[in-house]
């Protein structure tokens, strides 16, 4: 029986009795045959409020909410014109202008490595593998042959004469 | 040169006289269409270099930095002018200053041809960020790692100096053009081997090596948005320029003095991966990521081979757009919380799911998605590395799986899962920051379909 003290049904008392206060009288009863008066008390129910404390995971108050008075904002300013033209110039310098216009003359850039010694620097592969496909095809519709066998004009070598 | 010289010159007048609500817009569009005009140097004709005056040149290693550094200075006023709303005028217009100071001396960092006008800009590069991170950093720390930062580079880069002038009196000229066809083989002797170290010892602190890489993240994490994306983006490349050009003074003795490094940049990338996976702080993350893929340049650089160099050049202006596409998520989430602890914004891809789209192909780019140009740079230094040692597959195959574990880690603990309860009151994705990821991105997407103009001068 001692043991049941802390029984199962007193810790849930006492649990309750911890988070919600006691149990409170919500009218008041005078009892007829003692001076017992149960009334509702005055500071029944009222726990201490918790102190405010400011976490440092709160937003900080002297942030400033760039979205409170302008709703649009860019995160530039908080001027909501500079704000627009600011966003403006950033994007059309810096993706209309810069990268569109660099991209483009990065990619059209002449097929560089050394162009005046092709062979040893393995420079101009691009242009001379769109070169054969060119000469390939209209030489085919041409009826031409695809390569000749003679490296070299055989009328522009110059011999010399025989001399016996 | 001038063409892109005298506009970042004059971009100084152009912010401390323009109308105060103009700033920004002037600065930013002026910096992109310089970054436009620093694009025709990538019209490299043939394998020697185009020689723009007696003081300048580029050739196909140092036209894809400049463009990288033109491209960045738009995108470090883009990510600065949140943080920078609430201070006064004339502080804003310093910081812009220090940014436009910076850009225009690695500018002519990255295309000077004699080596004493290098060293000058080299160090003088250190002012203007070191004025940015002691100045605007966030935390107390900032003050640590400025002088981290400027006493690391300056005691590695003072031996330079010496060397420089030493080379100079030996040979005549620090013309790099000329000197390129003057050298003679650098014999094994105690007094070579010390020039050897003198001269490369400024850029293995820059890269930075693994032994001498506490300056990084203490100066990364410290540092505001704008001094993060140049120091990760640019500063570090710096590193790696000036060792693919010295090294071609410094042989075949490289092949004898090379090994502590390699040992030391093999292992460092290891152990720098594996510290990524323990960070609770994003920037370090991100940080300690960049000291691993620099770490992979270094070992591509003093190997030597064709395909290294290509692989070296690729993964740094890979790793430029990316790292510093990486820190600006970060401070998309720092301006938000105020705190670089990952796990206090988690879930973010249920509130922010555009910048989750963003924080993914980062991700995916950090650690070398196929067929991004950061694979083409790791694959290239791994083939070769293997083929000066087989035993390098191990290492560098750890360490690429680590680099895809501690990626995904950073993009899992951000994006995915349940939101913690106190984010849920965050402001939405603002157009500028998007317009940022994308400034970023784009470029690094488009490279992956022409890569033969970051594969340098052995292409």
């Amino acid at each position: 029986m001692a043991a049941g003290l802390l029984g199962l049904g007193a810790r849930r008392l006492l649990a309750v009795a911890a988070t919600r206060g006691l149990p409170v009288a919500h009218v008041r009863w005078e009892s007829s045959s003692s001076r017992a008066v149960i009334a509702p008390s005055a500071v029944a129910g009222k726990r201490t409020p918790e102190p405010t404390v400011r976490w440092q995971e709160d937003p900080d108050p002297e942030d400033e909410n760039l979205y409170e008075k302008n709703p649009d904002s860019h995160g530039y300013d908080k001027d909501p014109v500079v704000d627009l033209w600011n966003m403006r110039v950033v994007f059309f310098f810096g993706f209309s202008i810069v990268l569109v216009f660099g991209s483009t003359f990065v990619a059209y850039l002449p097929d560089y490595r050394c162009m005046g010694c092709p062979r040893e620097w393995n420079g101009m592969q691009e242009w001379a593998r769109r070169e054969a496909e060119r000469l390939v095809k209209y030489r085919e519709a041409n009826g031409l042959p695809i390569m000749e066998s003679n490296c070299f004009d055989p009328s522009k070598i110059q011999l010399p004469e025989d001399e016996d | 040169m001038l063409k892109i010289i005298i506009p970042t010159i004059m971009l100084i007048p152009l912010t401390w006289m323009s109308k105060p609500n103009m700033i920004w817009i002037n600065t930013t569009t002026y910096g992109l269409l310089i970054s436009l005009i620093s694009l025709s140097y990538l019209n490299q004709p043939n394998d020697n270099t185009l020689n723009s005056s007696l003081m300048f040149f580029s050739d196909s290693l140092s036209a894809p930095l400049l463009a990288l550094t033109t491209w960045l200075l738009p995108l470090m006023l883009m990510a600065s002018q949140h943080h920078l709303s609430k201070e006064p005028l004339t502080r804003k217009k310093l910081y812009i200053s220090m940014l436009i100071l910076l850009q225009l001396f690695l500018i002519m960092t990255f295309t000077a041809s004699e080596l004493i006008f290098f060293y000058i800009l080299f160090e003088a590069t250190l002012i203007p960020t070191l004025i940015i991170i002691t100045r605007w950093g966030n935390q107390t720390e900032r003050l640590n790692a400025g002088l981290y930062f400027l006493f690391y580079t300056l005691m590695g880069s003072l031996p330079l100096l010496v060397a420089l002038l030493y080379i100079h009196n030996f040979m005549g000229s620090l013309n790099f053009l000329m000197i390129q066809y003057w050298i003679q083989p650098l014999p094994n002797s105690w007094s070579n081997i010390f020039l050897w170290l003198a001269c490369m010892m400024a850029f293995m602190v820059k890269m930075p090596l693994y032994g001498l890489h506490l300056w990084l993240p203490k100066a990364h994490v410290e540092a505001p948005i704008a001094g993060s994306m140049v120091l990760a983006a640019v500063l570090l490349k710096l590193g790696g320029y000036g060792m693919m050009r010295i090294t071609t003074l410094l042989n075949p003795l490289t092949n004898f003095m090379a090994y502590p490094f390699m040992m030391l940049s093999l292992w460092g990338m290891i152990m720098t991966s594996s510290i990524c996976l323990r960070q609770t702080d994003l920037k370090s993350l991100i940080a300690y990521s960049s000291v691993s893929h620099m770490a992979l340049v270094i070992v591509a650089v003093l190997i030597q081979t064709p395909w290294s160099y290509m692989g070296a050049t690729a993964l740094m202006i890979a790793h430029g757009l990316t790292s510093s596409m990486l820190f600006c998520l970060a401070n998309s989430n720092y301006e938000r919380i105020h705190s670089r602890t990952m796990i206090l914004a988690r879930g973010l891809q249920t509130l922010l799911p555009l910048m989750a789209a963003w924080w993914l192909l980062a991700s995916l780019t950090n650690l070398a998605l196929p067929p991004t140009i950061n694979l083409i740079g790791e694959l290239f230094v791994v083939m070769s590395s293997f083929s000066w040692s087989n035993i390098t597959i191990i290492l560098m195959g750890i360490n690429i799986i680590i680099t895809a574990l501690y990626s995904l880690y950073m993009l899992i603990t951000t994006q995915r899962g349940k939101y913690s309860h106190h984010i849920k009151n965050i402001k939405p994705s603002f157009t500028r920051e998007n317009a940022l990821m994308t400034l970023h991105l784009l470029p690094l997407l488009l490279l992956s379909l022409n890569p033969k103009i970051i594969l340098g001068p052995i292409y």
